[in-house]
C-alpha cells in the first residue's frame, strides 16, 4: 500500500516536472545554446591557435603565456580597466546612495523622479546614447563650446586627450547609477522607522544617525550593489567602442574591447578567449576576496541562518 | 495548468515549423544549383532568355559590398537591372561603410554565413585566401565563365594567392591627391603640377593656412600604412622584406622623417590633429571638409573625385608630390578591390557568372561609372572614354591612370598575414608623436620592434 502510494506520488511529481521544464525550455534552449556551449567552446579555443577562419590546433598553454609575457597591450588593457572599475564603482555607489535617500523623503512627484534617475541606467549603455556622449565631447560638441564659452580653450576635446577621455567613459558611467540607487532606495524602507525614532529622542546629529544607522543597516545592500557593479564594471564594452574606439593612444582601451578585437579585428581567436579566461578568473578573485572581508564589514540584521 | 502546456506546446510547435521551413529553402537553392547549369551560358543577352529563366527555381545571391551612399545606389541599381535581364536571379544585398565592414565578415565567415559575393580588400585578401575562405575562381576561368581576356596580367593576377585565383580584381587605383580648386582661388596660389615634391606640399599647406584660416591637407596620415608605403617606396625601399617576416626598411629614419612632416603641420595647425580628424570622419566623406571647400587637399585613392562627385563636382586630381632627392618609384597600381566567393556557397557559378557581368559588360559599367575605380577591361575601358558619358572627373581619373602609369613601379605583393595589426601599431606610433607622449626616434623603434613580432608571429 505504502509503495504504490509513492509510485503515485512519484508519478505525479513527474508529470509537474516536464511541465515545469516544458515551461522552462525556452530559456534553457537559450541558455544552453547561446551561453554554455559557447563558454565551453571558448574554454576549448583558448589552448588552440584558431583564428576564426582555421581548423584549431592544440598549442596548450601558449596563449596564456603569451599575454602575461609578451603583450604589452595586455597590461595596458587591464590597467585601463581596472583604473575605470575603481573609479567607477566607488563613485556610482555613492551617487546612487545619496540619491536614494533624497528620494526617501516624501516629496511631491516622487515616482517622477524615480523613473527620471533610472532611465539613464536602462539607456545608458546603448549605442545611440554613446554617440550623443560622443558627440557632446567631441571636439565640436557642446562641452567643448561651453569650455571656450568659460575661457578654457583647448586645442584638444575631452575625448581626444589621453588624460581626460577615460574621465569621459567613467562619468558616462557613474550617470548610470539608477539600478543602485533603485536597490539603496528599497533597503532604505525596509530600516525600521523605531531606530531613528531611538536616536532623535536621544538627539543624535543627522550625521552621526547617518552613520551609526543608516550606513550599518544598508551594508548587505552595499555589499550585494559592490559585487554586482564590479562584474560589471570589468565588462566595459559599449562606452569605449563607440566613443573612442579605444583611443586616443589606448588610453580607453577597455579589456572587452581588446579582447573583441583581438578575436574579431586581427583573427585571434584563440588567443581571445584565453583573454575571456582571465578576465573570468580575475572577477572571481575580486569576487572571492570581497566575500572573504564581508565579515568584518557587512552586518546583518538577527536571524542569518 | 493544460492551459499553460497547450501555450508552451503551440510556440515550440512554431519553432519548429519555422525552423522546417528554413530547412526547406536551403534545400531548394541546391537543388536549383544543379539544374541551372543549361542556363548558365546565357550571361549577358539574358533578355533573350527570359522565357526559360522565368520556369527555373529562384536563386539567392547574397553580396555584401562597403562604400559611400553613391556607391550602394548605383550598386544596387545595376543589381537590380541584373534581376530584370535573369529573373531567376535575386539578391540578398548587406551594403555598409568601411568601419565595421571586417569585422562582421569575419563574424560571418566563422559561423559558415559568409555571402555568396563579398567585395575584398587586398589588406585581407591573403587572410581569407590562407584560410581556404574563398574560393578559387581559376575553375571559371577556365570554363569560360569569366572571361579575363581584356585584364592586364599583372593587375589579374594581384588575385592569385599560393596559385589560386582567390579574388577578382574589379579595379586599379593609385594614391593621388584630391583638391578643392576653390581653396586655392581663395588662398591666390596655384593649384598644384604632377611635378610637385613634398616640400612644394608643405608650402602649400602652410600658405593656405596662413591666407585662408583653412586646413591644407585633411586626412588622417596613421590611418594606415598606405601613404607610408608610398614614402618608403620612394626611398628606394620596400615596406615589408620578401619573406614578409620583418620590415622592408633599415633606417628608421625614414619613418623619422614622415612622422615629423606631419607633426610639424599639425602643430602649424595647417592639417588637422588626430582630435580634429576624430570629428572630421564622423562626416563621412560626401560631406567632408575637401568637398564642402574647408580644406584644400586630401591624399585619396585616384577615385575620389569620382566618388564624391554627386555632392561636388569640381574637385580635382594629382598625382602625390614626388620626392626631392631621389627617383626611385613610389607610386604602384593597386588592385582597386575584389569579388570573391565564398568557398561555402551553393551559388559559386551563378556568382561567377554576375562578377563576368559586373566586369564584363557594357550596361552594367554604364551605371557603374567607375564608382570603385579604373575598370580593368580594357574594352570597357575604351567604351567609357568613347561613350562621352563621362564627367570630366571621370575623364581625369583615366588620364591619371595613363599618365601615373609612367610613375609606377612594381606592384607589392600581397599584404601579409596580421596587416591589420601592423597598421594599428603604425596608428599608435605615429600618435604617440602627434599626442606628444614619445619622441620620435622612440615612435620609429616602437613600430619597427612591434611591426616585427607581429609579422613573425602571423608569417611562419
Amino acid at each position: 500500500m505504502k509503495q504504490s502510494n509513492t509510485i503515485i506520488k512519484t508519478h505525479y511529481k513527474r508529470e509537474d516536472n516536464i511541465a515545469a521544464y516544458l515551461m522552462l525550455s525556452p530559456w534553457i534552449f537559450g541558455f544552453v545554446l547561446m551561453w554554455l556551449l559557447p563558454m565551453i567552446i571558448s574554454i576549448y579555443y583558448s589552448f588552440t591557435d584558431f583564428n576564426l577562419l582555421n581548423e584549431p590546433t592544440f598549442i596548450g598553454l601558449k596563449n596564456y603565456i603569451r599575454a602575461f609575457t609578451e603583450d604589452k597591450t595586455f597590461y595596458k588593457a587591464l590597467g585601463v580597466t581596472f583604473t575605470y572599475v575603481l573609479i567607477l564603482v566607488p563613485l556610482r555607489l555613492a551617487f546612487a546612495l545619496f540619491i536614494a535617500m533624497l528620494l526617501n523623503k516624501k516629496h511631491k512627484g516622487l515616482g517622477i523622479y524615480r523613473t527620471l534617475y533610472y532611465v539613464p541606467s536602462i539607456i545608458g549603455g546603448s549605442i545611440a546614447v554613446s554617440v550623443v556622449w560622443k558627440q557632446m565631447f567631441g571636439n565640436q560638441g557642446v562641452i567643448m563650446s561651453l569650455l571656450n564659452a568659460l575661457g578654457m580653450e583647448q586645442k584638444v576635446s575631452l575625448l581626444g586627450n589621453t588624460n581626460t577621455a577615460l574621465g569621459v567613459i567613467i562619468l558616462m558611467g557613474v550617470w548610470q547609477f539608477g539600478s543602485s540607487m533603485l536597490i539603496f532606495l528599497s533597503a532604505l524602507k525596509q530600516i525600521p522607522y523605531s531606530l531613528y525614532e531611538s536616536a532623535m529622542v536621544d538627539g543624535a546629529k543627522p550625521w552621526k544617525v547617518f552613520s551609526k544607522i543608516t550606513l550599518p543597516m544598508l551594508t548587505p545592500t552595499i555589499f550585494f550593489n559592490l559585487i554586482l557593479q564590479i562584474i560589471n564594471g570589468f565588462r566595459v564594452f559599449t562606452e569605449s567602442y563607440v566613443i573612442t574606439d579605444g583611443g586616443p593612444l589606448d588610453s580607453t582601451l577597455s579589456y572587452v574591447l581588446y579582447l573583441y578585437r583581438r578575436a574579431f579585428t586581427f583573427f585571434d581567436m584563440g588567443y581571445s578567449c584565453a583573454l575571456a579566461w582571465i578576465l573570468v578568473a580575475i572577477i572571481g578573485i575580486f569576487t572571492l576576496f570581497l566575500f572573504k572581508t564581508q565579515n568584518s564589514w557587512v552586518h546583518y540584521e538577527a536571524g542569518r541562518e | 495548468m493544460k492551459k499553460n502546456l497547450k501555450k508552451v506546446l503551440a510556440v515550440l510547435l512554431a519553432g519548429t515549423m519555422s525552423l522546417s521551413l528554413a530547412a526547406c529553402s536551403t534545400g531548394k537553392s541546391t537543388e536549383s544549383n544543379q539544374t541551372t547549369n543549361t542556363t548558365g551560358e546565357n550571361t549577358s543577352e539574358g533578355e533573350a532568355k527570359e522565357d526559360t529563366s522565368t520556369s527555373q527555381d529562384e536563386i539567392t545571391i547574397k553580396i555584401a559590398w562597403w562604400g559611400s551612399q553613391t556607391r550602394h545606389e548605383l550598386t544596387q541599381k545595376v543589381l537590380d537591372l541584373y534581376t530584370q535581364t535573369h529573373p531567376n536571379i535575386k539578391f540578398e544585398t548587406s551594403p555598409s561603410g568601411w568601419d565595421g565592414y571586417f569585422d562582421k565578415l569575419s563574424t560571418q565567415t566563422a559561423s559558415g554565413s559568409m555571402p555568396d559575393i563579398v567585395q575584398m580588400d587586398y589588406l585581407y585578401l591573403t587572410t581569407y585566401a590562407k584560410n581556404n575562405s574563398v574560393t578559387n575562381l581559376q575553375e571559371f576561368i577556365d570554363d569560360g565563365t569569366i572571361d579575363v581576356s581584356n585584364i592586364d596580367e599583372n593587375l589579374l593576377n594581384t588575385g592569385k594567392i599560393d596559385d589560386k585565383m582567390t579574388g577578382l580584381v574589379l579595379s586599379s587605383s593609385m594614391l593621388s591627391v584630391g583638391y578643392n580648386p576653390s581653396v586655392f582661388v581663395e588662398a591666390g596660389i596655384e593649384e598644384p603640377s604632377a611635378e610637385w615634391t613634398w616640400s612644394d606640399f608643405i608650402k602649400l599647406n602652410e600658405q593656405i593656412y596662413e591666407k585662408t584660416g583653412k586646413y591644407g591637407a585633411s586626412l588622417d596620415s596613421a590611418a594606415d600604412t598606405n601613404l607610408f608605403n608610398y614614402w618608403v617606396r620612394q626611398h628606394g625601399f620596400s615596406l615589408f622584406s620578401d619573406d614578409n617576416k620583418s620590415l622592408g626598411y633599415e633606417d628608421d629614419k625614414i619613418l623619422e622623417d614622415y612622422i615629423t612632416m606631419w607633426s610639424n603641420l599639425m602643430e602649424k595647425d595647417a592639417v588637422p590633429n588626430p582630435d580634429e580628424f576624430a570629428q572630421i570622419a564622423t562626416l563621412g566623406q560626401e560631406a567632408g571638409p575637401v568637398v564642402t571647400g574647408d580644406a584644400a587637399m586630401i591624399i585619396e585613392w585616384n577615385n575620389y573625385a569620382s566618388k564624391v562627385s554627386t555632392v561636388n563636382d569640381k574637385i580635382k586630381m594629382v598625382t602625390p608630390p614626388l620626392s626631392q632627392d631621389s627617383d626611385a618609384k613610389g607610386l604602384w597600381l593597386k588592385p582597386g578591390m575584389f569579388f570573391s566567393v565564398a568557398e561555402t556557397s551553393n551559388v559559386k557559378k551563378e556568382a561567377a557568372e554576375f562578377i563576368n557581368w559586373f566586369i564584363n559588360s557594357e550596361e552594367a559599367n554604364d551605371i557603374l561609372m567607375a564608382e570603385r575605380g579604373t575598370p580593368v577591361s580594357s574594352v570597357i575601358r575604351q567604351h567609357m572614354i568613347d561613350g562621352g558619358q563621362m564627367t570630366d572627373q571621370q575623364a581625369a581619373m583615366f588620364d591619371a591612370i595613363d599618365s601615373a602609369i609612367e610613375l609606377a613601379g612594381e606592384t607589392p605583393a600581397p599584404d601579409p598575414v596580421g596587416m591589420s595589426e601592423v597598421n594599428e601599431a603604425f596608428k599608435n606610433a605615429a600618435n604617440s608623436v602627434y599626442y606628444g607622449q614619445k619622441s620620435v626616434a622612440d615612435a620609429a623603434a616602437t613600430f619597427r620592434e612591434e611591426a616585427n613580432a607581429i609579422l613573425a608571429r602571423n608569417n611562419q
